[in-house]
Parts: structure tokens; C-alpha cells; sequence
């Protein structure tokens, strides 16, 4: 049977091949080019307003950051710093520049260039300018020096400082263009000129976008280090996994990073090599009890119950074929805090005693809206289905309502959804962003989506105090401090980690240096031939 | 005519296929199969053993969805089909019995319905009224109520110039009157041909609307979901056969029985 499942997978993608929907073998007309297949979800090229995924992978061919996190995935490796020291208070951090830094244009890379850049991350106020947010003044005591005071102590800076949104801009190619750092940043034409041109230090330049098309790179000239293997790389619009494995599998891309486990496995393996690695990336199931329709029900003791319902093994093979991993709190796997935490067991005979004692012994009905999409692999309508099922056991039954991604966003912001399921990528390698976008806490996004406005009394009123103490740890004490910011959070159980979808990254054989990065996903300079 | 048209093979076979879904979707609920909504197996298992059809992504029994499917596409397309023809007709006669101001706003009402691709009217008024079985139904009365509204003016329009007609004018007859016992009676031939056929497209399309994600939400077992669940794994052929197979046979089945009654009808 296993033999005859293998024929049918290789019939489809034999089928969808013979009908031509690949087009041309792009990658296989120009060796010089690696065409990646991706959906594009670009909001702007504007490396200190563009947010999202494939930003993460253009950024950071485009511009260097101080630093870049190295192949472990955790440690910080040179970039424009050679070298970088931090104060003992963790408020400064001192970063060295390597004198042979240049820009695309030949000018050199000048502390002033990254103040600059930092300074108008900040002024954006776009959605990743929250990385600049804790910057109080930058110092620039010579050309190669830059010293970033901070309004508060930080041990993650250093993992801020290697995002590709932190990208070191060339000031004097785009303030020729009308670029500011400063006054009038909102309506300085920054989209539409970074959506034409690049200005960066990074491997390739921007050669051309056509939105929902194609995105093309250009090795860069000028780059002041190893020169990249391709010559030009293409990101090419392809939405779907079934879409992408048929590109790949037809010659049409060489890398497609958004596959799920049951297309990697229809892949013909002569075709197709495929690293199925874990991720940081999590699906989450969110509980707003202060939310008008959630009615008071969500106390302390039913969102137990809840979590307690909820059968994460289950889940992870229903959902993932078994590619995924459970995740215990907010902070994901191999971020600081992860270690040694305990997934929460399933026990549907106390979920059901302890809603009963909540006087809710014959359950009840709640709405719950979903953003019907596939997320890192995951089908969220899946994720969905499963919970009713696991939920309906213990009463709690659940009106699905499948809702498109900005009618979700949109609602969900509102405070509107009792309850949800989102997903979550880091935008850098740090711990603190998930306490501070996910903690429920005066002014964090989830505090208000969770209704807080409505019921302050969820507000966790010791995690502020955690997270302070975290970012201030010595090295030595930072895992154990964060680990405490993390059981605090899993306390509150408003946010219910259900499971790390694991990162599948299929590429054609011939290619090496293909790897997932956190910080910043796909580092195309790094990529080669065999 | 019916009896004439059900003479044909052809006619006979669609006729037992649409009533084996009818009586599937009346009694699916007795035989005895695993619950529709309930992971009752490992997912996606080839069909054989337990489970003829396999089980789906949710290690749900792909034949028990696919049988309790007819319980939602069949009552939602009869509905919309009865429903619109009522609508059509009853505009319809109105507008060809009055004529004048009320028929040229009922018929320009029709012409600006229709002059939108029936699918991507459909598409709008579902997307604006929201997902939903009842919403995708609405969309789909939106399409299909004009299509009657013409269909039945032309009917009586031709119907009013006939000679029995004009003499129960003149002898003073009320508009009711004329309409009900002259004029709608020589009408519904052409209606009740059009209704099978319509059941079918109306099938197509709610299932298309659920393919989108404009229809039934999950986890009914509604045909168009489940194929659109299929879809992105083509290689477990069984997850989109056993609802591809039941769409396919109740429209199929419409249409011949549809083009039957239109031949008789005709003859």
C-alpha cells in the first residue's frame, strides 16, 4: 500500500508538471540564478516600515545589521561590528564597525549611517519600530563607533540589534531621495523610492519588484565581504504549498520554504531535498475574558478547564502528520526561559469537575472566529476543528466561524473574539518580545485583546516586575529569570501554546547553505551551489 | 409529461440517483455510520476496512461526511430553487400582467442582476453578508430569482395576447381572477422544466461558495468544503472523490432529467 501511495503522489506532481502550471525551468535556463518560490507577503520594501516574513529574508540581503545571529540560532556573530561590549547595567552597548564596510555605492559604512538608520526606525512608527523603541540617544564618538544608550536595561539588545528592521541604511543615498530620519518621516515617499531602490551594505541590491509577482536581487558589486554564490536571486510569487512543491518539483524554484509536511512528502526525492527542523514558530489558542461576548464566563478556573481539555499530542499528529512539537508557554522552544518547562497534560474528568464547580455543568456555547488560513504549515481551520472536538468533550462547544485575515486582525484588536487562534514568528532572537506583545499587562497587545480594558483585574500584576529582573540578569542568572516570566504567563492561561509547527525547508539537491534562521529566516548570501 | 419524459433509460437513471441521495439524506442519520464531525480514525487512511473511503486530515470517515453531505447541499438547493422560482414567478407575473411602470422597474431590477457573471454575484453577496450556509443561500436566491422573474413574464406576456384570455378582459373578469385561473396555469410548464435543471447549477454553486470558504463552516460535511479540504493534498485522491462523486451524480443527474422534460416539454 505504501508503494502505491508513493505512485499516486508522484502521478499528481507528474500530472500538475504536465500541465504546464510551472511554466519554464527557470532555474534550470540560469545556473547564475536561484529562484525561490514564496508568498510574497511584502507590506513595504521600506526597511524601517516593511514588517513580514520575506521583508526578514530581503532585508538582510539587502543591508547589514550591527550583528547577525550565527548557525546555532543563538549566538550573536559579527556583521558591520567586529566587536561589541555592553555597560554592567546593560544600558549601553558600544558596537565596533569594520573600517572595510561598504555601501552598494562605494561609501563607506559610517557610525553616523547606523544612528541615522536606528533614529528613524524609531520616527516611523511602523510595526517593527518597536525595536528602536527602547533606544533614549545613540553617541557616535567617531566614525566607527557607535554607542546606543537605552531607557532601561536589556540584556536582549544584542538579538534587537541582529533583526534584519535594523537595518543600516546609506543617509546620504536617501536623503538625496527625500528620505528623512527625523520631522515629516510619515510622508517622506519612503515605500515608494525602497520599493525602486535599495541603499544597503548587504550581498545583493534590489534590481526589481512587481508586487504579487516577482521580487529580483542583484549581486552586489560593491560588497565589502565574501561575494555571494548567485549572481541574482528571484522570489517568486507563489501562493500555496501545492503551488511551490509543483514549482519545485517541476524545475520552476529551487527552494520553497512554506511547504507543509504531506506536500514535502509528495515530493520526488531525485527533485527535491527536505530538512523538516524545528521552529520557533507557534499556534496559540487565546482566551479573552474580558471580551462583551466571552459574558464573564472565562474566570481563572474555566480557562484551566480549558487548557486542560485541549490534547496537544493529539493535535500536533491531526494537524502536523506528527511534524510539530508541543509548547509549553508563550516563549517558544530554545528561546531563553524555554528549558525545563512542562506542557500541560490533558484530564478531561478535572476540566470537567472544575467547570461544573464554575457552575457551567452543562457547558456552554461560544463563538470563535478564525483566520481561515494555513500558517507555517499549519491549516488553522484544522486547528480549529480539533479544538471543538477536544472542547465539546468537556461541554464547551464551539460556534466555528472561519473569517478572512483582516476581518480576524480586525476584530481581534477590537477585543470582539471570547476566543481565538493566532500564530506567532519572532522578529528577532529574544525572549522579551513575546512577554511584551503577549503578557497580560497595562499596554501590551494582548492585555487589550483580552479585554482588559473592560476587566482590568486580569492584569498579571508581577510580570512587569519578572520581565524588568529578566532583562537586567547577569548572563549567568538570564534563563532562570526568564523562566520565571514564563511560568507566570502560562499561570494567567489566557494564552495557550497548542503547538511548534516543525519548519520544513525544501530546496533542490544541487544547493547547500540552506538553512532557518531567528532572526532572520532565509539567509540567501549563504546559499551556494553543491 | 412526466411520464413521457421518465419512458427514457436516461431519464429513469437520474431519476433513482437524485432519489438514493433524497432517502440518503433523510435517513443517513439511522444507519448506523460514524459521526460526521468526530476524528474516529488516523488521518488520512486510504479507503478499505473500516472505512471505505477513508478518513480525512481529522482521521474523520470520509464516506459518513460525504453521505451526511447530502443533508445540507440538498435542502440548501431546493430551497434556493423553490425559493427563487416562487419570487420569479410571482414578480414575473406581476410585471407581464400589469405591464407599464411596474413592469419596466421589475424587469430593469432583473436586467441589472443579471447583467453580473451569476458566480461572482454570488461571490459578492455572500462575501458581503458574511460566511454561512444561510448567507451562501441568500447569495444564490440573489442570482437566480431574476432568471424566473424573465422566464415567467415572457410566459405570460405571450399567454395574455391568446384569445380566452382577452374575452375574460372583456367580460369583466378581476386581474386576480384572469391571472390565476387563465393565465399562471398555461405558465408553469416551462417553470417546472427549469427547476431540475436549476437544482443543479444551484448545487455547483453553494458548493463552489463553500470551496471559497463563502458557504458552511466547518466541520459540516458539506460537499464543496470537503473537496476544498482535498485540495491541497492532491495525492489522497479519496478526500475529494467521495464528494467530487456526489456532486457530480446529483448534477448530472439534474441536467439529464432537466433536458428530458425540456424535449417533452417541447414535443
Amino acid at each position: 500500500m505504501g508503494s502505491m501511495t508513493g505512485l499516486a503522489r508522484r502521478a499528481a506532481l507528474a500530472t500538475l508538471v504536465a500541465l504546464g502550471l510551472g511554466g519554464p525551468a527557470l532555474a534550470q535556463q540560469a545556473p547564475a540564478t536561484l529562484v525561490v518560490a514564496r508568498n510574497m507577503d511584502v507590506n513595504s520594501l521600506d526597511p524601517h516600515r516593511g514588517f513580514c516574513d520575506t521583508c526578514q529574508i530581503v532585508f538582510d540581503a539587502l543591508y547589514d545589521t550591527l550583528v547577525t545571529i550565527g548557525p546555532d540560532n543563538r549566538t550573536p556573530v559579527p556583521r558591520l561590528a567586529t566587536r561589541w561590549e555592553a555597560s554592567a547595567d546593560l544600558t549601553r552597548w558600544t558596537f565596533h564597525l569594520d573600517p572595510r564596510a561598504r555601501f552598494a555605492s562605494g561609501r563607506a559604512v559610517e557610525a553616523a549611517d547606523v544612528a541615522w538608520s536606528f533614529r528613524r526606525l524609531a520616527a516611523t512608527r511602523a510595526s517593527s519600530s518597536f525595536l528602536a523603541g527602547d533606544i533614549e540617544r545613540i553617541e557616535t564618538p567617531d566614525a566607527h563607533t557607535v554607542t546606543v544608550h537605552l531607557k532601561a536595561a536589556n540584556s536582549e539588545f544584542i538579538g534587537i540589534a541582529a533583526a534584519p528592521y535594523m537595518a543600516v541604511v546609506d543617509r546620504v543615498a536617501a536623503e538625496a531621495a527625500g528620505i528623512r530620519a527625523e520631522g515629516e518621516v510619515a510622508q517622506d515617499g519612503g515605500d515608494r523610492w525602497f520599493g525602486e531602490n535599495s541603499a544597503g551594505s548587504g550581498p545583493f541590491t534590489l534590481a526589481r519588484y512587481r508586487p504579487n509577482d516577482e521580487l529580483r536581487l542583484a549581486r552586489n558589486a560593491n560588497y565589502w565581504r565574501d561575494a555571494p554564490a548567485f549572481a541574482e536571486v528571484v522570489i517568486r510569487q507563489a501562493a500555496g504549498a501545492a503551488v511551490q512543491g509543483q514549482l519545485l518539483a517541476s524545475g520552476g524554484a529551487d527552494i520553497a520554504l512554506q511547504l507543509d509536511t504531506e506536500t514535502a512528502r509528495a515530493l520526488p526525492r531525485d527533485r527535491a531535498t527536505v530538512q523538516v527542523l524545528p521552529s520557533p514558530n507557534f499556534i496559540y489558542l487565546a482566551i479573552a475574558p474580558g471580551a462583551p461576548a466571552a459574558q464573564g464566563r472565562f474566570t481563572p478556573e474555566v480557562r484551566e478547564a480549558i487548557s486542560l481539555a485541549v490534547d496537544r499530542a493529539a493535535m500536533i499528529e491531526f494537524v502536523l502528520g506528527g511534524a510539530g512539537k508541543p509548547q509549553a508557554s508563550p516563549i517558544p522552544n530554545g528561546f531563553p526561559g524555554s528549558a525545563g518547562l512542562e506542557v500541560p497534560g490533558t484530564d478531561l474528568a478535572r476540566a470537567r469537575q472544575m467547570l461544573a464547580a464554575a457552575g457551567h455543568g452543562r457547558g456552554f456555547d461560544v463563538d470563535f472566529t478564525f483566520p481561515a488560513i494555513n500558517s507555517y504549515g499549519a491549516d488553522m481551520s484544522l486547528v480549529a476543528q480539533r479544538l471543538q472536538q477536544d472542547l465539546g468533550r468537556v461541554g464547551i462547544r464551539l460556534r466555528l466561524q472561519p473569517a478572512t485575515f483582516p476581518v480576524w486582525v480586525q476584530q481581534m484588536r477590537a477585543a470582539q473574539l471570547p476566543m481565538t487562534i493566532g500564530y506567532y514568528a519572532p522578529d528577532y532572537f529574544g525572549s522579551a518580545q513575546y512577554v511584551n506583545f503577549f503578557g497580560i499587562m497595562e499596554g501590551t497587545p494582548w492585555f487589550t485583546r483580552a479585554g482588559g480594558g473592560n476587566l482590568p483585574s486580569i492584569a498579571n500584576g508581577e510580570l512587569r516586575g519578572l520581565l524588568t529582573r529578566a532583562l537586567a540578569a547577569p548572563e549567568a542568572e538570564r534563563e532562570a529569570a526568564f523562566q520565571a516570566v514564563a511560568r507566570s504567563m502560562m499561570g494567567d492561561r489566557i494564552i495557550l501554546p497548542l503547538l511548534s509547527p516543525d519548519l520544513v525547508i525544501a530546496h533542490r539537491p544541487g544547493l547547500q547553505g540552506v538553512r532557518y534562521s531567528t532572526c532572520c529566516n532565509l539567509p540567501l548570501a549563504e546559499i551556494r551551489p553543491r | 409529461m412526466w411520464r413521457r419524459a421518465l419512458a427514457s433509460p436516461a431519464a429513469l437513471l437520474a431519476l433513482l440517483v437524485l432519489g438514493f441521495w433524497v432517502v440518503t439524506a433523510i435517513t443517513v442519520p439511522w444507519w448506523g455510520l460514524p459521526d460526521p464531525t468526530e476524528s474516529v480514525g488516523r488521518r488520512f487512511q486510504p479507503p478499505g476496512g473500516a472505512f471505505p473511503l477513508g478518513t480525512d486530515a481529522l482521521g474523520r470517515c470520509v464516506l459518513s461526511r460525504t453521505l451526511h453531505g447530502a443533508r445540507l447541499s440538498l435542502p440548501l438547493a431546493f430551497c434556493v430553487v423553490v425559493g427563487a422560482a416562487a419570487l420569479g414567478v410571482l414578480l414575473g407575473a406581476i410585471a407581464g400582467f400589469l405591464g407599464g411602470a411596474a413592469d419596466w422597474l421589475l424587469s430593469r431590477a432583473a436586467d441589472i442582476a443579471l447583467a453580473f457573471p451569476p458566480v461572482l454575484l454570488a461571490l459578492a453577496v455572500a462575501a458581503t453578508l458574511g460566511p454561512g450556509l444561510l448567507n451562501a443561500g441568500l447569495a444564490m436566491l440573489a442570482v437566480w430569482w431574476p432568471i424566473y422573474l424573465r422566464l415567467m413574464r415572457a410566459q405570460v406576456r405571450g399567454v395574455m395576447r391568446m384569445e380566452h384570455v382577452q374575452a375574460a378582459v372583456t367580460v369583466g373578469s378581476t386581474p386576480a381572477a384572469i391571472l390565476r385561473r387563465h393565465v399562471v396555469p398555461l405558465c408553469t410548464t416551462p417553470i417546472l422544466v427549469a427547476l431540475p435543471l436549476d437544482l443543479g447549477q444551484v448545487i455547483l454553486l453553494g458548493a463552489g461558495l463553500s470551496f471559497v470558504g463563502l458557504g458552511a463552516p466547518p466541520p459540516a460535511p458539506e460537499w464543496g468544503l470537503m473537496v476544498a479540504e482535498g485540495a491541497t493534498t492532491l495525492h489522497r485522491w479519496w478526500l475529494v472523490a467521495g464528494p467530487g462523486v456526489a456532486i457530480l451524480s446529483v448534477v448530472l443527474a439534474c441536467t439529464l432529467l432537466g433536458d428530458r422534460l425540456r424535449e417533452q416539454g417541447r414535443g
